[in-house]
């Protein structure tokens, strides 16, 4: 008789049963792990994120409207200084022209006095040579006054306009500052919205890309929603344009100050474009 | 991330049903090894016992020297099994027997067979023991795995419905989840139920060979007592 197998069959044979059962388990886990990291290599490219995440880019309003107040105050400035050129040329042109006259009359004054001197003798010739130059002289003051007193008034013109360009640029970007951050947070409420709305179709690609241009009235609700850029995909577009349709109204907008809606939210462009898509 | 769907993530990002459901399993399947292994050991030993046992038997020896091989094999703390047990059963009944004058023939050989069938009895019990819980390992932890694949499923959709993007990154890592614990179920299910197919066979082979054995035995008893 075998004792081999009688001596494993003590206890039934439980102990080498339950050391077997549990070290072919461990075996199997081990072999699913092993496959697993193996695996791991080439499926590395198929990792995808759990979180998708939509990406709204927005043509901020207020940006532009930074944009467009920094080209008019250039233009502004360009302007003056055209200006001020300008009139520096007219006022020598005027000096110019001036003297230019001065010395014709002088020229023609000569001309008489010559004639006059030869019609009325050397008596009178001393005398008028003395006229003639204090009236020259006079004449030469009287204009270098004039001068002086125009170059004076057109200084303190200029000195008066510069501060009062200081100071209304303060005012301004005092304004816009508050206003900045109203319309920061408008915007960010009507791209958050819109991103909650907007459920992409399978046919969205990473790097669409579609421009709506919705129209607003003040008390928040969509009037007009139209493509202004097509992306190419009709679902795509279609998906942009619902998910302001869907988002609509913007009650928040309703308590803006009128004006700063009317510079920014009359007319918004929202740009759809998602560039987290896995494909 | 990257490994965000082997198994070992698959098993702790699980929910706590899946968890119970994927425990359960793996338990059912490790004691079903265990049965798996032990039984083997058991039933491989029987066979060998039976084949042993029926070549010493037929070899001529003489049979109250078998009984007495048998009686040392014990007294050496040798575990006697299978047919030698049926045998020893039957043949220490039909000498006590026959030692009582007042016996006749008849009863003489009813006793001899009535032992041999207790022992046959105890001897398939033993060969039987555990098999009904492979039976119910493998008929059972496919359901178990399907019920913990329902739940997951369940709750990879209910976090689907509070998702603004339904995508399949989404849902993909609760129904691979999910999905694995049937793929547990089966795991623990196809063992038990090839061995205990296998098992039960194996069984009924043996217990033939019992049977087969206590006829041709009680006949030589039947022999010697008519021929006395």
């Amino acid at each position: 008789m075998s004792n081999t197998f009688n001596n494993m069959v003590i206890y039934n044979g439980y102990p080498l049963s339950i050391v077997i059962a549990i070290t072919f388990h461990s075996l199997v886990l081990a072999a699913l792990l092993y496959l697993q990291t193996n695996n791991r290599i080439e499926a590395l490219d198929l990792i995808q994120p759990t979180v998708i995440k939509a990406l709204l880019i927005d043509e901020n309003p207020q940006v532009r409207n930074e944009q467009i107040l920094e080209r008019q105050r250039l233009e502004r400035i360009e302007d003056q200084r055209r200006q001020r050129e300008e009139q520096a040329r007219r006022e020598q042109q005027q000096q110019e022209e001036q003297q230019r006259a001065e010395a014709e009359r002088q020229r023609q004054e000569r001309e008489r006095s010559a004639l006059l001197e030869r019609q009325e003798l050397e008596r009178l010739q001393a005398e008028q040579l003395r006229r003639e130059q204090e009236d020259r002289e006079t004449e030469d003051q009287r204009q270098r006054e004039l001068a002086a007193e125009q170059e004076r008034q057109r200084q303190a013109a200029e000195r008066d306009r510069q501060e009062q360009q200081v100071v209304a640029e303060a005012a301004a970007a005092e304004v816009a500052r508050t206003e900045f951050e109203l319309v920061q947070s408008a915007t960010g409420l009507i791209q958050q919205v819109v991103q909650e709305n907007w459920s992409r179709p399978p046919s969205a690609r990473n790097g669409m890309r579609v421009l709506i241009k919705m129209s607003m009235l003040p008390t928040g609700e969509v009037i007009d929603v139209s493509i202004t850029e097509t992306s190419g995909d009709a679902a795509f577009d279609r998906a942009a344009e619902t998910a302001v349709y869907r988002a609509a109204p913007f009650i928040e907008l309703s308590v803006l100050p009128i004006n700063i809606f009317n510079d920014n939210f009359r007319s918004l462009t929202l740009i759809f474009q998602p560039e987290d898509l896995l494909n | 991330m990257n490994n965000a769907l082997s198994p070992v993530q698959l098993i702790l990002n699980a929910s706590l049903p899946v968890q119970i459901v994927f425990l359960i399993l793996l338990l059912a399947s490790v004691v079903s090894w265990v049965m798996i292994v032990q039984r083997w050991l058991v039933l491989s030993s029987a066979n060998k016992g039976v084949l042993s046992f029926e070549q010493r038997f037929w070899s001529g020896i003489d049979l109250s020297q078998l009984y007495q091989e048998g009686t040392q094999m014990q007294k050496e703390q040798v575990q006697v099994v299978g047919l030698e047990n049926i045998f020893r059963a039957g043949f220490k009944e039909f000498m006590r027997l026959r030692q009582q004058q007042s016996v006749d023939k008849e009863a003489l050989m009813e006793g001899a067979q009535r032992a041999m069938r207790v022992a046959y009895s105890r001897e398939e019990e033993k060969l039987d023991r555990n098999l009904a819980f492979l039976a119910t390992v493998g008929s059972v932890s496919p359901y178990i795995g399907l019920f913990g694949t329902v739940i997951g499923i369940m709750e990879a959709f209910i976090g689907l419905a509070n998702q603004a993007q339904a995508t399949l990154q989404v849902v993909a890592p609760g129904i691979a989840e999910a999905l694995f614990a049937t793929a547990m179920g089966l795991f623990a299910a196809i063992p038990a139920v090839i061995a205990y197919n296998r098992y039960s066979a194996s069984v009924d082979r043996i217990t033939g060979a019992y049977i087969t054995f206590s006829d041709e035995f009680s006949s030589i008893l039947h022999r010697q007592v008519h021929t006395d």
